[in-house]
Formats: structure tokens, C-alpha cells, sequence
């Protein structure tokens, strides 16, 4: 059974006149890593709200279709119960912490489930080690910079141990050092544990290589969905204003030129070996 | 306009004997000192008051802090004197309820410098203050440099576009900090429903039962603070009910 599926999904805000979402149709297996992208405004946020029971019990409006995640009917389930299940970062991290300090934020989700006292304290000290930000624990959110924040919200999220963790922009504060070491620590954690992560980004260039499968939305409608390769080397996507990256632009050249690579490469790295293979060769 | 007097609403964690108190101890040093300065309106007695609570503050490492917030409270201590003393012509009368307010003042200064709100809020709500109440008041600490950042970035951006503040009468003065106050509003508002929605995606009450990271718990020395203050108390009280014989004129 997927872990999320969603069918025929349509949503209006009630203060939109337009569909936010039109038509999508999905499924995500469990232990999946799943990037969606597309251009300003198409719905990811949307989507992301959809995931997590936000849309339709928090943002009111005319809701089609259904949307199941975890085996719960979203339409049925309010978020507070579905959080358990599905952890969502939001894009600006300031407005999801609300305590003095960086513990107690994390602690924030685990004191609400009524866990016992060993039991979060437990969470939380994996949490902020798993996300490097240990020394930072007693400082107040205002005191730290934005990329801190947006990892002191990522803990946040993985301490209540969800088994579908969904991010949307995640590092909009990060500079692509520490992007990368996002999207590392997202790796370990989907690999490891086995968590499913949707990730909303923008900066394909960095985290192509490490997503299963990209999904592609237009205008509130699902465009594209597949694996990496396929949907970034399609000319589909370029239409869209969607930035691929720069390897498969190079890939894509090379081919133009009458060099073709083995398949097309997803990180600097791969490309560096594809060449070096090609020029052995 | 320069918002700095906002700073000294912010709690700075530091370490000492009287941060490490316990908050319902340490409020219960100011209600015993709050007590006793209603007790008396003559100077002298007023006077002992703060050289008892002087020694607390030199203990906490606050004293910068802690005169700062009675230069900022003097005004209206002036205030007080001038209106007693035109009313009654009591001089030492007037002065020593000038005094009392300050030491009021100074006593719970004390609390509030050495008391994170973190820990206010977890002894409200230990005391049994519904926690949509006590993690209301955290979070609107926690959002006060937040919105602070936010209006002076405002009045810059308003002032760049030609907005003077310090210009005309006073309804002019007034209304000319509109441009200020709508867009501060209106970010609030929108703020507020991002951490609507950043709350319920956190399990904010799927449990009856809430369970807390931190507990705080008397100790040996927070009892024992308890026990001096009232002590204290009572023993004011004691020397009070003598002071209205003449055995004790100098009081007077
Ligand atoms: N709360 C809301 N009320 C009404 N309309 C909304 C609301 N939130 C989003 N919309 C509209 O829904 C559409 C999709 O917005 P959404 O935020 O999902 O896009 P997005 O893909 O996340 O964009 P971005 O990359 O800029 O974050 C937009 O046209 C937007 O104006
Ligand atoms: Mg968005």
C-alpha cells in the first residue's frame, strides 16, 4: 500500500477563485524519496498542505477528491492527529518556533503527545545531534541565524519521529554548503530509517542526485513524474522555468555535439566520472 | 524613533545564587518585601527595605540593570511625592510613599532580572494556569525582539519614503506613526496564522494529558527562602504593632 496517494485531488482556497490544485493524481511508497519542484505559484505548498491535513481542516475551501497518507483519510483526520505520521517544515522558519529556546522547541510536538519525560528528552538529544545543532540548544530562536533556525525547525520535526517527513523549501536560509549538508543529513535519515521525504526545492543543481523520483507540477496540475534522469532531461521541463542542472544542460550539450555519455548525470561528481570513463574509453 | 527601551523587557540568562532560585521562592521574596513596604509610609523603615534587598541584587549581578529600571520608574515616583505633598502638606509623608512605590518597584525588578520567562511560564503553569495561558505569555516574549526588528525596519522604510515622525502638533505626531503602526498590524496578523498552522502540525492538543520536558522542583535553599521571607514578614509586622506604642519613637 503507498504511503501516500492521492486521487483526483482538487482544492480552492475560499478566498482564491482559481484552483490551487487541479487534477492530481499520485502515489509515494514507503521509504521513497520524492523532490517536487516547479515554478513560483504552481501549488507546492499546496500540495504540502494537502499531505498533512492543513488543507482541508486549517485553509477552508472547496475540496475534491481524496488523499490518504499513512493509511488515514486526510479529509477525515485534523493535522494535530496526523502529526504523529507526517512532519511538515515549513518554508520560513521564524514563524515555527514558538519557545525561548531551542530545546523546548524541539520538545514542543513530543510535550504535546504526552510522551514521558525520559522518553522526550531522549527524542530531543538524538534530534539536535542528528541535525548538528547540540550547542545550540539553550539559545532563544532570535538569537540564531536563519539557516540555525531552519535546522532548529528540521529537529523539531524529526523528534516526533514521523514516518513521512515532508520539507517545502527547506533551505531558502542555507547557503549551498550547508544545503548540501542538508540534503545529506535528509539521505542518511531516508536511508537509514527508512523515513519518506518529499522534498520541495528549487535548487535542482544540488539535490537531483539523491532523489528516487522528481515530480514536476504546472499550474496546480501534476506535469511531469518519474525518475530524475527521465524528467530532467526531457524537454518538458525547460518550458517550464524549471532550472535543470548545469550537468545535464552540460550532458545534453555534449550529446548536441555528438558525445554521448553513458546516461545523464545527475551531480558534478557523476559527470566527472562519466567523461573520465569516456575519455579512457 | 529608537526602540531600545524595549531591550530591557528581554531576560538575560546569567548565573547566580538568586537566578538559580526557584521563580515561585524568588516571587515570594517580592510579595514578602511587597508587604512589607505597605506596612510602612515612614522613611526610615523604607530605607531598611532596600538595604535588604541591595545585598540580593549585588547577589544576582543585576545592579546595572536593576538602577536602570528605577531611573526609568523616577518621573512618576517624583510624581507621586508632588501630588501628597500638595494635598497633605506632610512632608516626610509624601517622601515616604515616593519611597514606597520604588522599593515596590525595585523588589520586583529584582524578580523579573533574574527569572527567565521560560521558567515564569513553567511556574504558572505548575501552579495549575491553563498552559494555552502560560504558552501564551511565553510566546509573546518570545516574539517581542521579533516584532521589534520588524517596526524599526518599518519606520526606516516609511522614513526613506519622505515620512516625518517629530513634525507638527500632537494629533499630527499621532497620526503620523499610522504608516507605522497598519503594516506592523497586519504582519502581526499574518505572522499569527503561520504559527497557527506551524502549531497544529506539531500535535498542539492531541493529548489530554500535556507532559513537560523540564519540572521545576523546590529545593532545600527555596524552602529556605520561603522561610526568611516570612519570617522577615512577620517580624515587620511584630515591629510595626510595637511601633504604635511610644516604646519605639524613633520609627516614627
Ligand atoms: N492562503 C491562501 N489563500 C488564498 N490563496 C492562496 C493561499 N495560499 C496560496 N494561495 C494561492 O494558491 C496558488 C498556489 O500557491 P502555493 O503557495 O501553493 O505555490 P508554491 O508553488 O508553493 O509557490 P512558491 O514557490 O512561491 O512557494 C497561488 O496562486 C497562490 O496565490
Ligand atoms: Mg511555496
Amino acid at each position: 500500500m503507498p504511503i501516500i496517494e492521492a486521487k483526483n485531488l482538487f482544492f480552492r482556497y475560499a478566498a482564491a477563485e482559481k484552483y490551487a490544485i487541479r487534477n492530481v493524481s499520485l502515489s509515494i511508497r514507503r521509504g521513497e524519496f520524492v523532490l517536487l519542484t516547479g515554478p513560483s505559484g504552481c501549488g507546492k505548498t499546496t500540495l504540502c498542505r494537502c499531505f498533512n491535513g492543513l488543507i482541508p481542516h486549517f485553509h477552508r475551501g472547496v475540496f475534491e477528491g481524496e488523499v490518504w497518507v499513512c493509511g488515514y483519510s486526510v479529509a477525515e483526520t485534523p493535522p494535530n492527529k496526523l502529526s504523529k505520521h507526517v512532519g511538515l517544515v515549513f518554508q520560513n522558519p521564524e514563524n515555527q518556533l514558538f519557545c525561548l529556546s531551542v530545546e523546548k522547541d524541539v520538545a514542543f510536538g513530543l510535550e504535546n503527545m504526552g510522551l514521558p519525560e525520559a522518553e522526550i528528552r531522549r527524542r530531543v538529544e538524538w534530534a539536535l545531534r542528528v541535525t548538528g545543532i547540540e550547542e545550540l540548544r539553550h539559545r532563544a530562536p532570535h538569537e540564531l541565524s536563519g539557516g540555525q533556525q531552519q535546522k532548529a525547525a528540521i529537529a523539531s520535526v524529526l523528534a516526533m519521529e514521523p514516518e513521512v517527513v515532508v520539507l517545502d523549501e527547506p533551505t531558502s536560509f542555507l547557503d549551498p554548503r550547508s544545503a548540501l549538508e542538508l540534503f545529506d543529513l535528509l539521505k542518511r535519515i531516508n536511508e537509514d530509517l527508512g523515513v519518506t521525504i518529499v522534498l520541495v526545492e528549487h535548487r535542482l543543481d544540488l539535490c537531483a542526485s539523491i532523489a528516487q523520483r522528481v515530480l514536476a507540477m504546472v499550474d496546480g496540475e501534476l506535469a511531469l513524474d518519474g525518475s530524475p534522469a527521465e524528467v530532467l532531461c526531457g524537454e518538458a521541463i525547460r518550458l517550464f522555468g524549471v532550472g535543470v542542472p548545469k550537468s545535464i544542460r552540460l550532458y545534453q550539450l555534449l550529446l548536441e555535439a555528438g558525445v554521448e555519455l553513458e546516461h545523464p548525470p545527475l551531480s558534478a561528481e557523476e559527470l566527472a566520472d562519466l567523461v573520465r570513463q569516456k575519455i579512457c574509453q | 524613533m529608537s526602540l531600545s527601551f524595549l531591550e530591557g523587557l528581554q531576560f538575560r540568562r546569567m548565573d547566580s545564587p538568586i537566578h538559580r532560585l526557584d521563580p515561585r521562592a524568588k516571587f515570594v521574596i517580592a510579595l514578602s518585601i511587597l508587604g512589607y513596604a505597605m506596612l510602612f509610609t515612614e522613611v526610615i523603615p523604607l530605607i531598611v527595605g532596600f538595604a535588604i534587598l541591595l545585598p540580593l541584587v549585588f547577589a544576582a549581578k543585576v545592579f546595572r540593570m536593576w538602577v536602570r529600571t528605577i531611573k526609568g520608574v523616577l518621573v512618576l515616583a517624583i510624581l507621586i511625592f508632588a501630588i501628597n505633598w500638595l494635598v497633605t502638606p506632610d512632608l516626610a509623608m509624601a517622601v515616604g510613599l515616593a519611597l514606597r512605590f520604588v522599593l515596590l518597584v525595585a523588589a520586583f525588578s529584582l524578580f523579573f532580572l533574574t527569572t527567565s520567562p521560560d521558567d515564569l511560564g513553567l511556574a504558572l503553569e505548575q501552579s495549575g494556569v491553563p498552559y494555552e495561558l502560560t504558552f501564551a505569555f511565553t510566546t509573546a516574549i518570545r516574539f517581542v525582539p521579533v516584532l521589534c526588528r520588524e517596526a524599526q525596519t518599518i519606520v526606516d522604510a516609511q522614513r526613506s519614503r519622505g515620512l516625518e515622525l517629530e513634525r507638527g502638533g500632537l494629533l499630527k505626531r499621532i497620526r503620523n506613526y499610522l504608516p507605522i503602526l497598519v503594516p506592523l498590524v497586519v504582519g502581526a496578523i499574518r505572522r499569527s496564522v503561520d504559527l497557527a498552522e506551524a502549531m497544529e502540525s506539531r500535535a498542539w492538543g492531541v493529548s489530554e494529558k500535556r507532559t513537560s520536558l523540564y519540572r521545576l522542583k523546590m529545593r532545600g535553599r527555596d524552602y529556605l527562602a520561603i522561610l526568611l521571607s516570612a519570617a522577615f514578614f512577620l517580624l515587620a509586622m511584630y515591629v510595626k504593632l510595637l511601633s504604635n506604642q511610644p516604646l519605639l519613637p524613633w520609627l516614627l
